[in-house]
């Protein structure tokens, strides 16, 4: 998911060429066309290891925005032990006043809800399972048991168990068969219907996850994501006839049926997830890809009005999808969908399923915003950082929702530009980077990145911490190892754990062997601690050495000697070794690198020559640094950054004068 | 009046504004040293931040939003937000205006160099009944505030109904021209009851806008599109000014963007006392088109203003 200060925010001309687009007009048949297998085809050597399998039978109300289905899973016991509990997540009953996730969002806000946010009935979703029957144990619907492992909220309905009559072997596998009804909520978080058209997300009962030895399945926060099993999915979905589908599979077969509805069915292997659109709107805009795994069919589902992103969408997708595979590793699948939301349901944008991710654009979006080109790069990083890389959301956010931010920043500088990744206008610009870096210092202390999600002391620090600093303290972290041994690291990770769940300690030790270096004191203060990283030159002055005289030459510093004064001093607690460069008004330079563990030092010069300036970290490398204005000291004022912030400011302040004399 | 009577109020006002460019000056004047002190504290603030920083070129070579809002989320940020001194010292500027109205207005009706003196009377002579209009004023801004609530829910409607965002966005558009266009003709009628109490000595506000409502009811098309038309130009002249200072110009082209800017704003005021020079002429040549010319002694309708040394 993209935080939402960064969605409002981005985009430039596109850079990449690509296949032809083609643009097909609303019609009443899926978009998806049965995929060829590609190569490796996960039906025929899985790429991961597949613990369970869905087969769910569902048929939407568009009148009620509603669901009622019939799930099938097997879960096959991989745990090394016999199981006799199983926790189910019921996300849809997190959309209730009195639920975990609603009073978290009332403490704090989340999503941009903001928390004093009234409640409104439309937005009440709900999920019941009507039946629950275990394969060779009956039924067991009065055995489940709604639990609450986080909080302990008994009104929160959002994960159950059931405890079956007999445990299942290690090995073997069990049946489970559900009715579920599911009631939308209008969309305020994610999923749910505006109008006609809904995103179907978290919508079924699935089942939690067995992890470091226990059950892991937490209640559905305001502040978290999903975690799953990989399997495989067989979903049938039944909707009205003039609908168009997408979803995170491939159409096996579309049916319209006597009633006025149609019938289409989907299959996906190797995935955590499931998820689905379906609004008579869309615009259908198909293109492809071809990686070093095969051709990518690109869908895009635009809503009404947003046509102009659709291009946007597509070459992002495209160049995303290009730099992942060249620095990342392969994209396995066979296809990717971008669903566009329509007006009003903005949050619904900006999420990722596999193989399908929400956008998020506007019926005006200028070209130096570059919000579609971001929103689209972020989601797709996904089908590496979460999708693939499939880590615990709930626990280690940061490793998903951060590597991913780290990722979008070199990948947008990449194909839009160092400096231009976020905004590109002649009169301003801004990157990808630089507003990591300004989520991360409007929060740096308060939770260190490790926290989980919905732990953190508030919706802002989730977003900056998780977000900005995770991947600010990767941008860092190439000051240290290098930039290619950064990339190299994530490419490693990436080839070790994907289709795994991987912690985040084997994220760290996958970059010290990559690295070869012993990295404890960078990640025990960047990754578990909450120390603040600022250094600032304290003082730069010269002066004659010999004072007492009178000065050889008035204006020429050539025939005196100046003792020259750098003090570099660490406000934060953070410890990061910098680079000092000093220079002198003869041109010449001194360059000094300090370990910084002590809370300063000073670097005494005796010279023909003055000190100009003295800088900590030139080229500003050292991203984590709270504030880059006090790193450097220049001797001769430079006023013209004032000058320009001071026209501004005034410029507006004369006009608002000019329209407050209007009006009286 | 008839076409044939109708003056030339559209030039004429401009040749008053150039004839009396001192006003211009002084409005300028003020609303830049008022705005320089609104914004004096924020500059104090930020200056030690950029002055001796290397990274203030990010604001210098470019204009590097990251670096401006790296400077807002400091704990101790400079950038504290200048809202409420901004809007005092607009409220400052709004008086002044109000009090200089009358003087401004005494000045283009009699087309005559006053004195300091008499142009200071002027002003004074008039405050309380501008301000008196001032109270009118913010009762006929309740029905606009009405229908700009009403607008804002079709608006929200349309948006949370219908499908396409168009209709939304058309609306929105079309309903804020309305609202602009009814500002416009609101801010017309109070200008021109100025004028009326001025050129008349008309000491009851009520009775000033009544007089000026059935003016501007029976004159409605020549008024109006007076007034129309220089803000047309007022807001292309903005427009050009404001998408040369964003695309034009080089990111080190401070002193030019300056000037500019401030040139953008000199043009704005003109145009402003374009308004009123304009609207203070047709109310003149509209007087002597239905009033017959005195054979005797002729006075003014009004002679408020002794006119004998040079405003200094």
């Amino acid at each position: 998911m993209r935080s939402l200060f960064t969605i409002l925010l981005a985009a430039t001309l596109l850079l990449f060429a690509g296949g032809t687009s083609t643009v097909s007009e609303p019609q009443s048949a899926a978009p998806n066309t049965p995929a060829p297998e590609a190569p490796g085809s996960i039906s025929n050597s899985p790429l991961s290891t597949r613990v369970v399998a869905y087969t769910i039978d569902a048929k939407l109300n568009t009148t009620s925005h509603s669901l009622d289905a019939t799930e099938t899973l097997v879960y096959k016991n991989l745990t090394g032990q016999p199981q006799q509990s199983f926790p189910f997540h019921l996300y849809l009953n997190a959309f209730q006043p009195q639920s975990t996730m609603m009073t978290e969002i009332r403490m704090s806000g989340a999503r941009g809800v903001g928390a004093d946010s009234g409640w409104n009935e439309k937005n009440r979703g709900s999920i019941t399972v009507t039946k629950l029957e275990v394969e060779g144990a009956g039924d067991l619907t009065d055995k489940m048991q709604f639990i609450q492992p986080d909080d302990h909220n008994t009104k929160d309905r959002t994960v159950f168990q059931v405890i079956l009559p007999k445990p299942v072997a290690p090995g073997a596998s069990v049946e489970i068969h559900m009715t579920f009804h599911d009631q939308l909520p209008e969309v305020l978080y994610r999923t749910g219907y505006k109008r006609d058209f809904y995103m179907i997300g978290q919508w079924f009962p699935k089942v939690g996850v067995w992890w470091k030895d226990a059950w892991n399945c937490h209640q559905f926060h305001a502040d978290s994501e999903f975690f799953a099993d990989f399997g495989t999915f067989d979903i049938n979905l039944t909707v009205p006839q003039n609908e168009i589908l997408g979803a995170g599979g491939d159409l096996v077969s579309s049916v319209n049926n006597p009633d006025g509805t149609k019938s289409a069915k989907f299959h996906a292997d190797d995935i955590h997830d499931f998820s689905w659109t379906a609004s008579p709107d869309y615009t259908v805009v198909e293109d492809s890809w071809t990686g070093s795994a095969g051709p990518v069919k690109l869908h895009v589902l635009m809503s009404p009005g947003h046509m102009a992103s659709a291009p946007r969408y597509v070459q992002a997708l495209k160049g995303t999808l290009a730099w992942y595979g060249k620095n990342i590793g392969p994209y396995p699948y066979d296809r990717v969908t971008v669903v566009d939301p329509p007006h009003g349901a903005f949050n619904a944008g900006g999420m990722e399923y596999p193989t399908l991710i929400t956008a998020g654009t506007a019926w005006y979006m200028p070209k130096g915003v570059l919000a579609p080109e971001d929103v689209v790069n972020h989601e797709f990083g996904h089908q590496y950082w979460y999708g693939m890389v499939a880590t615990n959301e709930f626990e280690d956010a940061w490793l998903d929702e951060g590597i991913n931010s780290y990722v979008e920043a070199k990948s947008m500088a990449a194909l839009y530009g160092e400096n231009t990744s976020m905004i590109n206008f002649p009169f301003a610009t801004a990157s990808e980077a630089q507003f990591l870096r300004i989520e991360y210092i409007s929060q740096p202390d308060t939770d260190p990145i490790t926290r989980f999600s919905w732990k953190f002391i508030s919706d802002n620090a989730y977003g900056g911490v998780t977000y900005g600093k995770t991947g600010t303290v990767l941008l860092t972290l190439e000051k240290v190892v290098g930039e290619q041994t950064m990339i190299a690291a994530l490419h490693q990770y990436f080839l070790r754990y994907r289709f795994k769940h991987p912690s985040g300690e084997d994220f760290l030790k996958t970059i010290e062997d990559v690295s070869h270096e012993d990295l404890t004191w960078y990640f025990d203060q960047a990754v578990y601690g909450t120390n603040v990283l600022d250094y600032d030159i304290w003082d730069a002055h010269s002066d004659r050495l010999n004072w007492w005289k009178k000065a050889v030459s008035r204006n020429r510093s050539t025939d005196d000697i100046y003792r020259t004064y750098v003090t570099v001093h660490r406000k934060g607690d953070f410890v990061f070794p910098v680079d000092v460069v000093v220079k002198f008004e003869d041109g010449s330079t001194a360059t000094e690198h300090w370990d910084g563990r002590d809370r300063w030092v000073r670097y005494i010069y005796d010279r023909h020559s003055k000190v100009a300036s003295a800088q900590i970290d030139p080229g500003n490398k050292v991203m984590l640094d709270r504030n880059f204005f006090n790193n450097s000291y220049v001797q001769d004022g430079d006023y013209r950054a004032v000058h320009k912030l001071e026209n501004m400011w005034v410029f507006a302040s004369e006009w608002i004068s000019q329209v407050l004399a209007w009006v009286s | 009046m008839s076409s044939a009577a109708r003056p030339k109020t559209f030039a004429s006002g401009a040749e008053l504004v150039w004839r009396w460019q001192r006003i211009l000056w002084w409005i300028f004047i003020v609303n830049l040293v008022l705005a320089h002190f609104a914004v004096r504290g924020l500059v104090d603030r930020v200056s030690p931040a950029l002055i001796h920083s290397f990274a203030s070129q990010r604001l210098v070579n470019g204009f590097d939003l990251a670096a401006l809002m790296e400077l807002a989320v400091q704990p101790d940020s400079p950038l504290e937000t200048p809202g409420p001194v901004v809007f005092h010292y607009s409220v400052i500027f709004a008086i002044f205006m109000i009090f200089s109205t009358g003087g401004i207005l005494a000045t283009y009706f009699f087309d005559q160099k006053p004195t300091t003196t008499a142009f200071f009377e002027a002003c004074g002579d008039h405050f309380w009944r501008f301000v008196r209009l001032l109270v009118y004023m913010a009762l006929a801004f309740i029905p606009i505030g009405i229908l700009i609530a009403i607008c804002s829910a079709i608006h929200a409607s349309f948006d949370e109904n219908l499908n396409s965002p168009y209709p939304a966005v058309y609306f929105a558009g079309a309903s804020s021209l309305v609202i602009l266009l009814l500002l416009m003709v609101l801010r017309l009628w109070f200008d021109m009851a100025q004028v009326i109490a001025v050129a008349d000595d008309e000491t009851r506000m009520h009775r000033a806008l009544r007089r000026a409502a059935s003016l501007l009811t029976h004159n409605f098309g020549s008024l109006f599109w007076l007034y129309l038309r220089i803000s047309l130009l007022a807001w292309i002249f903005f427009g050009l000014g404001m998408y040369l200072w964003m695309y034009g110009l080089s990111p080190l082209s401070i002193t030019t963007a300056f000037l500019v800017t401030q040139l953008m704003l000199i043009f704005w005021i003109a145009t402003r006392l374009w308004q009123r020079a304009s609207e203070a002429l047709w109310y003149r040549q509209y007087q002597a088109a239905i009033v017959p010319e005195p054979t005797d002694s002729p006075s003014p309708a009004s002679a408020p203003i002794t006119y004998s040394t040079a405003m200094n």
